[in-house]
Order: C-alpha cells, then structure tokens, then sequence
C-alpha cells in the first residue's frame, strides 16, 4: 500500500460514519462473544418476533465474514502451494474438485459431533462447526481462482522477477498478488454469495435426536418456514437483502475498485464508480492515520541498513536449509507416504461402512440419484429458454444494463432457500405436485448463473459485428441464429456446468422442505441425503455421498468439459 | 588476454513437443563472452538466439553441455547479468520508480543508496518527470526506457538485451539505439559487457564488437565476424555496408546456396536420405508480390534491394526468395534473384493462370507428392493431421512437423491442392469435394 500524504482536509461525515461502523463492530464483537462463552445451549430459542431480527442478522453477518476470512487463509495458502509444487498439485487439485461437489451437509454431522466434543461446556463448538459449513460454501471456487491466476502469471514478468533474484516473499508481494487481485475480489464476492447459500441449513439443523439452533437469520427463517408466518418471511428477506447490500457497499465495491488499479491492460473504458465507503476510506482521518502508522512501520522495515550482498542472517538460515536438506527430503517423503497410507486405510474404512448398506437401499440410492439427475437437466433447460433471451435481450441497450445489473447482482447472490417459503406458498396454491415443484425451486436458485455468464457473454459481442448484420438488412431471426447465439454459447456452457453443479448442491435443501408443520419430500438423492443426515444414518449418509461425488465428478470430467472445449475452439472470439 | 566472464561449452537444448516427439533446438553451441565486449546473437527467428539467451541467464537449463560463469559452472539464476525484454517485462501496477526500486529488493540497500541509485538511472535514460507515471500512460519507447533503466540500476557486470526495439517502430528504436550506446560507451555504469539479440544486420554491426550468425533447425553457430568499427558507428559509411554486406553475402549463401538448391543445406552425407524439402514459414500470397516486386525490377534485383524495396526484413525476404526457388519462379545465382520463365510468365499472368501455374508446381515438390500418395492411399483421400505430422517428422527429423504441417496446408491451399477442416482435424485432397 502506497502512502497517501494528508492533502485534503476530512469531512466530517465521512469521519463519524466511519467511527460509527467501527464502534457497531466492536460492540456485535463483544455480544459475539458473550454468546460464544455462554454455557452449551446446541437449541438456541429463536423467537419470531421482529424485535431480535436486527441482533440475528448481525450474528449472521459477523459469521460470514470470519468464515470469510478462513476461506481467504486458505486460498492462500492452499491455492499458492498447489501452484507452486507439482506434486501438490496433482493431490490438491483432484481433492479440490471432489470437495467442491460435497454438499455442505455431507460435512456436516463429523465436523459438529467432533468439535462439539472438544467444547462440551461452551458454545465455541457449535460456533465453529456453523462457521466451518458456511466456510465450505465459500472456499473452493476461491482457491481455484487464485490458483489459476498464479498459473496464467504472463512468462515475460515471471522471468524479469527471476532475473531480479526476488525472494519468494518480494515475488508474491509486487508480481503475484497485484496479478491475482482482479479475479480474486470477483471470485470472493461469489464466494461470499455461495456462502449465504446455506445459510439456513448452517445455523439450524438436526443430527439424530438432537436439534441445533444458533441465534443468527439463517435459524430465524428456518423457524419462520416452519411455523408459516409470512410477516417474519418477509422481514428475514428483507434483512438478508440487507447483509448482502451492506458487504457490496463496505466490502465488495471498494475491493473491487482496489483490485482495478491491478489491471494487466490499458482499459479506460471500465470506469469503475467511486462508491460511499472508497470516499469514506480516502476521506476519513481514522483511516487515515491506520495508513500513516503502517506507512512508518513499513518504512522501517525496509530502511533498515544491511549490506549489499545476502545478509547475514539469510546466509546462516541458508547455511542451515542446506544442512537439513537430505532429511527435508525424507521428512517430505515420510509426510507423502502417511497421506496416502491414511488415504488408502480411509478408502477402506468406507468400503466397510458402504458393505453394511442392503441392496435394496443401494436400489433406492441410484434411483433416487436418476430423479435428482432429471431435475437437474430440466432446471438447466428451462433456466436456459428463459435467461438466454433475456440476457441478449438486456445486453443490447446501455439503458436496459443499467437498470438490470444491479437487480441480476442482487438476486444471483440472494440465498434461494430463503425464497422457498413464498415459491412455496404459490405452488400449495396452485396445486401443483411436489415432486415436479421442488425442480422449481432448483432452479430459483441456479438461473442466475446463466443469466449472469450469458449477459457477461453477450456484452463481448462487437459492435462492428452486430452494426454488420443490420446493414445487410439480416431479419431479427437472422440476428439471433447467426449473431447471438453462437457468440454466447462459450459462456452459455460456462453457466451450464456452474448451475448444473449448484442444482445438484441445491437438491438437498429443495427436495426435503419444511414448511408449516409439514414436511414436503420429493424422490431425490438430495431429500435422501438431508434425511440420513437428520437421522444420523451414517452409511447410508456415506453411500449417498459417494455415489454423488463420483456422478457430478465424473459428468464433469467428460460431458460438460468435452462440450466447454468444443464451444470454446469453434465459437471463441477472436476477430 | 582478457577473462571469459560467461561461457557456454558445447551447449545442445532439446524441447520436447506435444506428441512426444524430441526437437533439438541447439546443437553443440559455444559461446564466450569477454570482459568488456559487446556481443550480437544474430539470426532469423527459429534460430534459438533467445534460448540461448535464457540459457545464459539461468531461466533454461542446457540439455548438454555446460554453462560457465567466470569459470565456474552456473547453478540457478545468472547474477551477474540483468535483462531488456522485448515487451519490456513492466509492472503495470507500480509506477516508473516503483518498478526501478522493485528490480534493487533482493539487495537490501539502505534508503539513501537506493534514492540514489534510482534517480542515476532515471536521470541516465532521460526520464525524469515520469517517476510517478504508470507504464499504461507511457509510449513504447519511453516503457523501454524504464527496462533499461531498471537494467542498470541493477548494476551488474553484464546487460543483456532480447530483441530490445522490434516492438518499436523504426524511428524510436534509432533513437533509443544510439542513446543506449551512448551511456554504454560513456563508461558511467557498472555495466561492461552486453549481449544483444537481433534479427536486424544493421543493429548488430551498430551495436557490437563481435557478430555471431546463427542458423537454423537445429541452432548452430554459422560463422563469427570481427567488428572493429569505430564508434559511432554511421551506417551509410562505406566500411559499415562492407561489412553489412559480408554478412548478407553469408546468410544468403546459407539459405539460397547456388549448388543443390533444393537439398544442399542438408549437407553432402545426407542428400541420399533426403525425403522431402523444408517449406519456408511464409505465405504464397507474399510470394506473388515478391515476383511482381523483381518483374517491377526488370526481372533481376539484388537480395539486399529486394529487401529495402519491400519493406521486409533480411531474414523473412530470404524465407520469401527460398520460396520462390522452390517452386521455380527465380533463380539465385550469387545474391541476385532473377525470374525463370516460368516466373516471367507468371508476372504476366492473370490470376485463374496463376493459381495453375502455382498448382502444376507445388505439385512437384518432393514434400506434396508424398502427402499425396499418403492422402490417396486412403479412401476418403482424407487423413488426420496427426497422422501427417507424424509421416513429416519422418520425413524431416530435424524440423518442427508442426509448423511444416501449418506451411504445407497453407500452401496447399493457396495452390487449390489440400484443404483442411478444424472441426474434424483432417487433411483432405481438392478435389472439388468440399468446397
């Protein structure tokens, strides 16, 4: 961070806001932390009553910003390591690919049972385990951003830095952070996004004869579901509408016009609005003086008087490496081999609790996956017919963007489950079947990949293209089959393979619902996976999961990357 | 005697490609560096100049041989060395200082020093002003100032300098040319020695004491020149062309030789299994224009002339000339290019002639009439790329059989001979099937 000298005097509003939010934080932290100290309370009595709804939503913000800064911790450091070690690479990348198809619940009754057994006596435990299932809504899509952004590091920059002899610290500080920075910030506010998915599931679950509760928005909708009052829905929506502009407003916008300063290429174009908070950080004194007093630390860190040549210090810690060199290979090779001897004896614990399971639950199993795997198609066809048009549709007048990105950014990172209660509210009304009602819900949740990725696609088309076809006098359908179309398709399949993998994900939470007094199933692997979670079946929880992971993984290895590398050769932009 | 302070030792570098096959990209180099002198890689692009560059500096591992820094075996990155890129390599993040004081990191220098260091080298390269601009906001040649100056501010013993103008236009790279010998020959550096790669004739015998000519497929060294001009070096002088002309003469007889034109650079030993002729990388449209280019002539020019009348670089002219040859439009006795009959009528010809004319004989090279056979050996006269590039690798171990594969079908179907479709990855033969 470059220092900024005190040029302009601060306004006074900018300061007391910004002294405002600091001062709330503090205070939600210390109420945070009374709840964590507070005795082992796993049910927490959610009261439905609006008056606690502004304390519920500010727990819920809180835990979404420390699983937040977990996912950031770990796309660090995990994304760097997979980048940078060959052999890292070939273990985390495959590890990554299957965590992510995990649904959050499949994480769910090891990590709440192990680390409630650690904290038997406070709530630190059941704290933990909500922020760690809202962390793996989050951490994936992150790490595999990060990496790809050190891997596509442009080779003329790499080998100027290696000519410079930076240190492995100088060499991510000035080349590949700043060169990560733009997709890092775009994958974390749809990190952050994937996180609030669940949000409902995170906070308020049952493990076999015991329920959980957490005072938080999640729980409180989750209750409100149950119960059928459409006045607490409404104000739970309306809260996490709240949550979700307030990040975009202190977080994400800021991050992101941060980031943009990061930029490879000259493009002007992209202005990038200034938003309240970036005026509140360049305005405001407190920060002003945080940034003054990192400023003189920094600066004497690096002023510090050293010899021209290695220092000292370096030299000895060299001497040292090189010493313990040999053992450091045996040590790795020892670390190596326990990973895959704890692979290979988990594999095999698994196949023993997948033994236990009776045909006719592994019948119902595949079955059921069949179900799940035709809702999931159909959602992504429909979301398809309807987003596609529109998204062209939307992309052909700067007026139309205007207006509908904000809202198409609003509602793609809107938890859907939370939206289930009214959509299902119209389909009791309407009488329509649960088991075809419950892909509907599906796809409230996942149309807004395509719509997104398609409208992102569309505003790519050249205008000297589109201007073209008009002055040829191309009739309308002409326009769509020869021009629209085919240059959305790359990022039409983009969106495909992103909303096919958030439906199967979603399936656990649309296929089993909740909903005044009654529960509404559909045959699914989702509602099967929700039920044995609930009932603490753990084989038949493990079964499910398998046959998920190795369905999505494998669709994913051959149906959706042979067609993503086939639009991409033939219908890529390249003019 | 002065000391080698770099040093390659019988160097061979071998790339392997993505079906598997091996390349050798340099066979058998040595180079020395001395202390004080300034060096020139000079070659066509494919020559492997660059990768002997990078081998210098540590960023490429030989495949054999060894690499001696003064004497002793170089392990990791050159430190004795600091690098001009030719897309200058900035960070587009940080200012012009920024990017000066990043290079000076790993040296821990004490804020004074490096103050001073980074203004020396902003000063040398007339930058001043433009401490606080990002690269974005700069021209080509001002970017190119700030990789020289951050080169130097590095103050390491020897500058090395990759393809450093060809990214600026003709104007720029004069002017930059002429300053960065001005501050090297000045002595204010720490800076003594400089490698330069280059395409370009004129630059090398400008810039260097010594001249290196590097051939292709594999990469060897052709010849070395002594350049003891002095300074500065004025390009229309008559010891200046002599030697730009001496070393035209050599690359020309290199690439468009009077004996065996077709197969003479294979070498005596060799011509028995010769199976088929490299194609030069360059399109057939291209040739056209250098017939009705020697036709504007009178029919016979100079190599040297065609190039400036063109507007083509030695190197791509000769490819072009090579071309012509091959399909026996022109003739190259010594370094002239003259048109055959054939080429004559052509120059006169009409397009719909032109293209039967380029057709009956792409026809017969060597090279077609094999894929040819390939082609008609299978019932759809139609093959998969891969299977040809692997007959091609056959054919010409020591070429890339992707590239020629690229030429061939180029070529191919320029002459209305092959066609070619992406989707399906398959060579077919024009016969009118698929047009």
């Amino acid at each position: 961070m470059r220092y900024v000298p005190f040029t302009k005097p601060s306004s006074l509003l900018a300061n007391s806001i910004a002294l405002v939010l600091v001062a709330a934080f503090i205070f939600s932290l210390t109420i945070f932390g009374k709840q964590w100290e507070a005795s082992f309370n796993p049910s927490y009595e959610i009261s439905t009553s609006l008056s606690e709804l502004p304390l519920y939503t500010a727990f819920s913000a809180l835990r979404g910003l420390i699983a937040f800064l977990f996912s950031l911790v770990f796309t660090l450091t995990v994304g760097y390591w997979a980048a940078k070690s060959a052999k890292a690479e070939k273990i985390i990348l495959p590890l990554l690919d299957v965590m992510q198809s995990i649904p959050v619940l499949g994480f769910l009754p090891g990590v709440v049972l192990a680390l409630v057994a650690l904290f038997p006596k406070t709530n630190v435990g059941i704290e933990l385990a909500s922020i760690f299932m809202i962390f793996t809504g989050q951490v994936w899509n992150m790490t595999f951003a990060f990496y790809s952004s050190l891997k596509s590091v442009p080779t003329d920059l790499k080998e100027s830095a290696a000519m410079m002899k930076l240190s492995a610290r100088q060499r991510l500080r000035v080349l590949e952070l700043p060169f990560s920075a733009m997709n890092l910030t775009w994958n974390s506010v749809m990190s952050m996004a994937g996180g609030w998915f669940f949000l409902t599931v995170c906070e308020a679950f049952t493990l076999g004869n015991q329920t959980y509760r957490l005072p938080g928005l999640g729980a409180y909708m989750a209750v409100a579901m149950e119960a059928g009052e459409t006045k607490a829905i409404i104000a739970g929506i309306l809260s996490m509408t709240f949550i979700i502009i307030f990040y975009d407003l202190i977080l994400w916008r800021p991050a992101l016009g941060w980031a943009h300063s990061f930029r490879l290429e000259d493009t002007q174009n992209h202005k990038v609005e200034q938003p309240l908070m970036q005026l509140l950080i360049k305005e405001s004194f407190v920060l002003k003086i945080v940034r003054f007093l990192y400023y003189r630390y920094h600066k004497k860190a690096t002023i510090e008087p050293r010899s021209m040549e290695e220092s000292p210090k370096e030299k000895s810690r060299k001497e040292i490496w090189g010493w313990m060199r040999p053992f450091a290979k045996y040590f790795i090779f020892a670390l190596y081999a326990l990973v895959l001897v704890g692979a290979c004896y988990m594999s095999l614990r698994l196949f023993e609790v997948l033994a236990t399971l009776h045909l006719v639950e592994w019948f119902e199993i595949f079955r059921d996956t069949g179900f799940t795997f035709l809702r999931v198609i159909i959602a992504v066809i429909l979301g398809t017919l309807w987003a596609t048009p529109v998204a062209i549709w939307i992309a052909q007048s700067p007026q139309r963007l205007q207006v509908a990105q904000p809202l198409v950014q609003l509602m793609a990172s809107f938890p859907a489950p939370m939206l289930y209660p009214l959509a299902i509210a119209v389909f009791i009304f309407l009488k329509i079947n649960f088991e075809f009602s419950s892909m509907l819900l599906m796809l409230l949740g996942v149309q807004w990949y395509i719509l997104f990725n398609v409208l992102a696609g569309a505003l790519r088309i050249p205008n000297e293209l589109r201007l073209s076809m008009q002055l040829m006098g191309s009739s309308k359908w002409q326009q769509w089959r020869y021009l629209f179309l085919p240059s959305v398709l790359p990022s039409l399949v983009t969106g495909w393979v992103t909303a096919a993998g958030g439906a199967w994900n979603a399936s656990i939470v649309s296929e089993l619902v909740a909903y005044k007094g009654q529960t509404l199933k559909a045959h699914g692997l989702g509602a099967l996976i929700s039920e044995a979670a609930e009932q603490a079946n753990f084989p038949k929880l493990a079964a499910c999961l398998t046959v998920l992971v190795i369905f999505v993984v494998i669709l994913n290895r051959t149906f959706w990357s042979k067609i993503y590398n086939l639009s991409q050769v033939r219908y890529r932009m390249d003019l | 005697m002065k000391k080698n302070i770099l040093e390659l030792r019988e160097v061979s570098k071998t790339f392997v490609l993505e079906s598997g096959k091996e390349l050798k990209v340099l066979d058998q180099i040595n180079i020395e560096l001395r202390e004080g002198e300034t060096l020139a890689l000079l070659g066509p692009s494919g020559s492997g100049k660059s990768t002997c560059l990078r081998i210098m500096c540590g960023l490429q591992d030989a495949s054999e041989g060894q690499v001696l820094t003064r004497g002793e075996t170089l392990d990791g990155i050159n430190s004795d060395v600091s690098m001009v890129f030719q897309s200058f390599a900035l960070f587009p993040w940080e200012t012009i200082k920024r990017n000066i004081e990043i290079s000076l990191l790993p040296l821990h220098l004490d804020s004074d020093t490096l103050k001073f260091r980074v203004k020396a080298s902003i000063d040398m390269v007339g930058l001043e002003g433009f401490e606080e601009a990002y690269p974005r906001e700069l021209s080509g040649g001002m970017k190119q100032r700030v990789g020289v100056a951050r080169a130097l501010a590095m103050e390491r013993p020897v500058l090395f300098l990759d393809e450093p103008f060809s990214a600026l236009d003709v104007l720029t790279a004069d002017t930059l040319r002429d300053e960065i010998m001005n501050i090297f020959l000045s002595k204010k550096t720490k800076t003594h020695s400089m490698v330069v790669v280059t395409h370009n004739i004129q630059e090398a015998v400008i810039m260097s004491d010594r001249i290196l000519v590097m051939g292709s497929n594999p990469g060897r060294i052709r010849a070395e020149f002594e350049n003891r001009l002095p300074y500065p070096r004025i390009p229309e002088t008559a010891p200046f062309t002599d030697l730009v002309s001496k070393i035209h003469g050599l690359i020309t007889e290199a690439y468009i030789p009077d004996t065996m034109p077709i197969l003479a650079n294979l070498g005596e030993r060799r011509v028995r299994q010769a199976l088929a002729e490299t194609l030069p990388d360059v399109h057939l449209i291209d040739v056209v224009g250098i017939i009705e280019a020697i036709d504007d002539e009178g029919g016979g020019v100079d190599v040297f002339a065609l190039s400036s009348e063109i507007r083509k670089d030695f190197g791509h002219t000769l490819y072009l000339v090579k071309a012509a040859e091959l399909l026996n439009l022109v003739e190259t006795p010594k370094q002239q290019v003259i048109l055959t009959k054939l080429g004559q009528s052509f120059a006169k010809a009409d397009v719909n002639e032109r293209k039967k004319m380029l057709h009956e004989n792409f026809g017969e090279l060597l090279i077609v009439k094999k894929t040819s056979d390939l082609l008609r050996e299978n019932e759809n006269v139609r093959i998969p790329i891969s299977e040809l590039k692997e007959k091609i690798s056959e054919w010409l171990p020591n070429e890339n059989p992707d590239k020629i594969a690229d030429v061939l079908i180029s070529w191919g179907r320029y002459a209305e001979y092959f066609g070619y479709n992406d989707n399906t990855k398959s060579v077919y033969l024009d016969v009118g099937q698929e047009t």
